[in-house]
């Protein structure tokens, strides 16, 4: 049997289902983090449930992607409960949504959930009263705390079929029939009426800090200038201490001095024979270059990104740049809530495009996989680029930002004008700020790491096998030469960067990385550097991206976006490369 | 019902065909006897309301005048009747029949204001507009006004939304943005943001204009 786990967007059910299951799916505090329906298994003393987490939904009548996600979940049935999650201090507009479920002839219990901010605003819900009047099990909940978890797991035992003589009554008073699909705007009604006497609120909303601070991050005036520390810290934590100290005290102190010196000696005396030695410690080595690079190089950068990501995730900071950047989106055929997935595509573009489905229309969700695929660099390549053109100037970092995000909106404006279908007018709700807790953040970096080693390091590997295999048998000589006329002559870069430009397919990061070897070693230019990174930033996703957007997208829309970026890419490169020696050459250094 | 209620009603059937771009004589007819049971189309050929060549209905000045009117109280009244008094859609229809025919010119005007000067009725079709809406437009600020007029610190009580996509009525309600509900807004560049109780919104103005509030403070 199941138990399904149902409310309105962001109100804590993933919370919920991890404090019910003891497993980890990402939680945060921005409407649309569940995309996907997760699964887990509770234990109730000697019985056992199937827990199932939905996306947000604000009704069952399927408006969006979502609604019809959850809806075809109940649909399905074999349901022993549905526990409708809902925000305690939004209790009144979340009623119409537990007036529906209860009409489904399932037992369901109402989780007031975030109790302690209800609590901080004066808001005071009689649970025994409103228990009374629908005739369901209530339990309040803080489920950051865990607190009252363990009440729920016995109503959910308990749980039975709702409805009382009082909702009857009311019903009937009110000349409805509760079996019948009502309006919204009657369950809203009745919603109200099942409150009276049963919600009060005791003190007058007042003002308190984190709404003080959230009013500075949506005006302009202070909202512009925050967002501006925000990036700087960004770029001195990920780009120069994870990117720079971090990285260089792991490859050139642990791996250099020991962890490949310790292998190399090892292997060395183990096998004889070459090829092996070859395979592992080599050039192309999988410990040599996999590991060096996806440990020592990427790993840092990563771990140091998902820390600040989730702070910001968790703060509930990215809603609000919804609000700054709307009308920059609306030039784009998009509306401001297209910050989310563009914001956390810097995260992970794969689970970004997933992210797509929060967008109303079908238009929206092409431009918005086309965006991510181009203009979006993942975490990783971001952390390696900020620590390569950092450390050799921050003019070069900032022409970067300024090439990457004209391109953006460039392409975002053409594509909008291509693209059929319409755009929909910005509606977003803003939670509230919350101060974000350490565990949880920890806790979900140590979820995505574990996600990114299982993810990446198979790539990495599979990655340099391939050059490897490429290097031994002559191919990669014939690719270097073949696509020669285009690295070398079209964008001025040494040979060596198209080994770059191949693994790049496989992961944005590691094609990257490899650039960064090259500019370490010094092989190559300020000029060079800018051309090489510009171009694997809009270079196409990686596998993985490029999979989930044909899934999400279509297989025919997919590889138009795909081998669109292909080809731009290396055209903006080609122009920017012509550009910028046409003025060296007149004397005009601009980096 | 009375001779003068019966041209009034014939010729407010009269403009609403004209709306769908139908002058038809026959067609007309049609939906006059099927209203009133009656045939009244000669009565009004008789009385220079209308006239009519090669079969295509048409108003004359003192018809049109008459029959815009009639068809602006009309949809004044179920304005009043849905956003002010609450009543369903389904039981407007009848009252704001009645309703029209005793409204005086004055009382007219004053709901006209008190509604906020409202450009469409219930069921989408336009309330032609009268002299208090040319006069409000040039100077007096009504009760009832978009929340684009609403400055940050203020706040309004909904009265009712004027949006024609059903999607996005749908998510508005559903944050609670329903006719009733007190809103304070915090912001209005470069993207509203306004406070429903304790959900907070962001909006762009091309909503924001569509919800019509009345000012509290």
């Amino acid at each position: 049997m199941n138990i399904l786990l149902v409310g309105n967007p962001n109100v804590g059910k993933s919370v919920i289902f991890n404090a019910l299951t003891g497993s980890y799916v990402t939680v945060s505090n921005y409407p649309g983090t569940t995309v996907e329906v997760s699964k887990g298994v509770a234990r109730f003393g000697s019985t056992s449930f199937n827990v199932i987490d939905t996306p947000g939904v604000n009704s069952l009548t399927p408006h969006s992607e979502d609604e019809k996600v959850t809806r075809d979940i109940i649909s399905r049935g074999d349901i022993a409960c549905i526990v409708h999650v809902v925000d305690s201090k939004n209790l009144k507009r979340s009623l119409p949504l537990a007036l529906e479920l209860m009409a489904l002839k399932i037992p369901v219990v109402l989780n007031l959930n975030m109790a302690d901010e209800a609590a901080e605003r004066g808001i005071h819900i009689n649970v025994k009263k409103l228990s009374e009047r629908l005739g369901l099990e209530i339990v309040e909940t803080v489920a950051t705390t865990k607190e009252g978890i363990h009440k729920l797991k016995e109503a959910i035992l308990k749980a039975r079929l709702p409805g009382s003589d009082a909702l009857n009554n009311l019903v009937k008073k009110e000349a409805l029939s509760i079996d019948k699909i009502l309006s919204l705007r009657q369950r809203g009604r009745l919603a109200y009426k099942l409150l009276e006497g049963a919600m009060s609120i005791s003190k007058p909303l007042e003002k308190s800090i984190s709404e003080k601070i959230s009013r500075l991050t949506t005006r302009p005036i202070t909202g512009l200038p925050i967002l501006l520390v925000v990036l700087v810290v960004l770029y001195l934590f990920v780009g120069k201490f994870a990117a720079g100290t971090l990285v260089d005290l792991l490859e050139h102190g642990v791996f250099g001095k020991y962890v490949n010196p310790f292998f190399i000696n090892m292997v060395s005396r183990l096998t004889p024979v070459p090829v092996i030695r070859e395979l592992l410690v080599g050039q192309y080595g999988v410990i040599t270059m996999a590991m060096t690079y996806s440990i020592a190089i990427i790993f840092p950068i990563v771990t140091a990104f998902f820390i600040f990501f989730g702070i910001l995730e968790d703060s509930g900071y990215l809603p609000r740049l919804s609000v700054l950047s709307d009308r920059l989106f609306k030039t784009m055929g998009l509306n401001g809530r297209a910050i989310l997935p563009m914001v956390l595509g810097l995260g992970c573009g794969t689970m970004a495009t997933l992210t797509a489905r929060i967008l109303d229309t079908k238009k929206e969700r092409i431009l918005v996989s086309l965006l991510l695929t181009l203009a979006i660099p993942c975490s990783a390549q971001l952390g390696v680029i900020m620590g390569m053109l950092g450390g050799s100037s921050i003019k070069a970092l900032l022409i970067w930002v300024g090439i990457i995000l004209s391109v953006m909106i460039i392409v975002g404006l053409f594509a909008s004008k291509i693209v059929p279908g319409s755009r929909t007018p910005f509606i977003q709700e803003i939670p509230p700020i919350r101060l974000p807790q350490m565990t949880n953040i920890l806790i979900k970096t140590a979820a995505r790491l574990k996600w990114y080693l299982k993810e990446a390091m198979p790539l990495f590997v599979l990655g340099t096998f391939i050059l490897f295999i490429s290097d031994r048998i002559g191919l990669l000589r014939t690719f270097e030469h073949f696509l020669r006329p285009l690295i070398v002559n079209g964008l001025a870069l040494p040979e060596k960067a198209t080994e770059s430009f191949i693994v790049g397919f496989l992961r944005r990061d590691y094609g990257a990385a490899g650039l960064y070897m090259l500019a370490r070693a010094g092989q190559l230019d300020k000029i060079q550097m800018l051309v090489s990174l510009v171009v694997i930033t809009l270079f196409v996703p990686c596998i993985a991206q490029l999979f989930v957007t044909i899934k999400e997208r279509g297989f025919k829309i997919g590889c138009a976006i795909g081998s669109f970026v292909f080809v731009f890419a290396f055209l903006v490169g080609y122009i920017l490369n012509f550009a910028l020696r046409q003025l060296a050459e007149r004397g005009i250094a601009i980096l | 019902m009375e001779k003068t209620q019966k041209i009034e009603e014939a010729l407010s059937i009269i403009w609403e065909e004209r709306e769908k771009k139908l002058y038809n004589k026959t067609g007309i007819k049609d939906k006059i006897f099927e209203r009133l049971n009656e045939d009244v189309l000669e009565e009004l050929l008789k009385d220079g309301y209308v006239t009519i060549d090669k079969d295509i209905v048409k108003f004359t000045k003192e018809g049109e005048a008459i029959a815009k009117d009639i068809t602006r109280r009309q949809r004044l009244a179920e304005r009043l009747l849905t956003d002010v008094l609450e009543l369903d859609r389904g039981a407007i229809d009848s009252p704001a029949c009645e309703f029209e025919h005793i409204l005086s010119k004055e009382v007219e005007e004053s709901i006209c204001t008190l509604l906020g000067h409202p450009k469409e009725c219930p069921h989408g079709l336009a309330i032609p507009p009268g002299g208090c809406c040319v006069k409000a437009r040039a100077q007096i600020e009504s009760i009832v006004v978009p929340l684009t007029k609403i400055l940050p610190g203020e706040v309004a009580k909904i009265v009712y939304v004027l949006t024609r996509e059903h999607p996005q009525l749908h998510k508005l309600m559903s944050l609670g943005l329903v006719p009733g509900a007190n809103v304070s807004v915090h912001q209005t560049s470069p993207s509203f943001v306004i406070q429903v109780e304790e959900t907070q919104v962001a909006l762009e103005k091309d909503i924001a204009k569509e919800i019509y509030v009345k000012r509290l403070k």
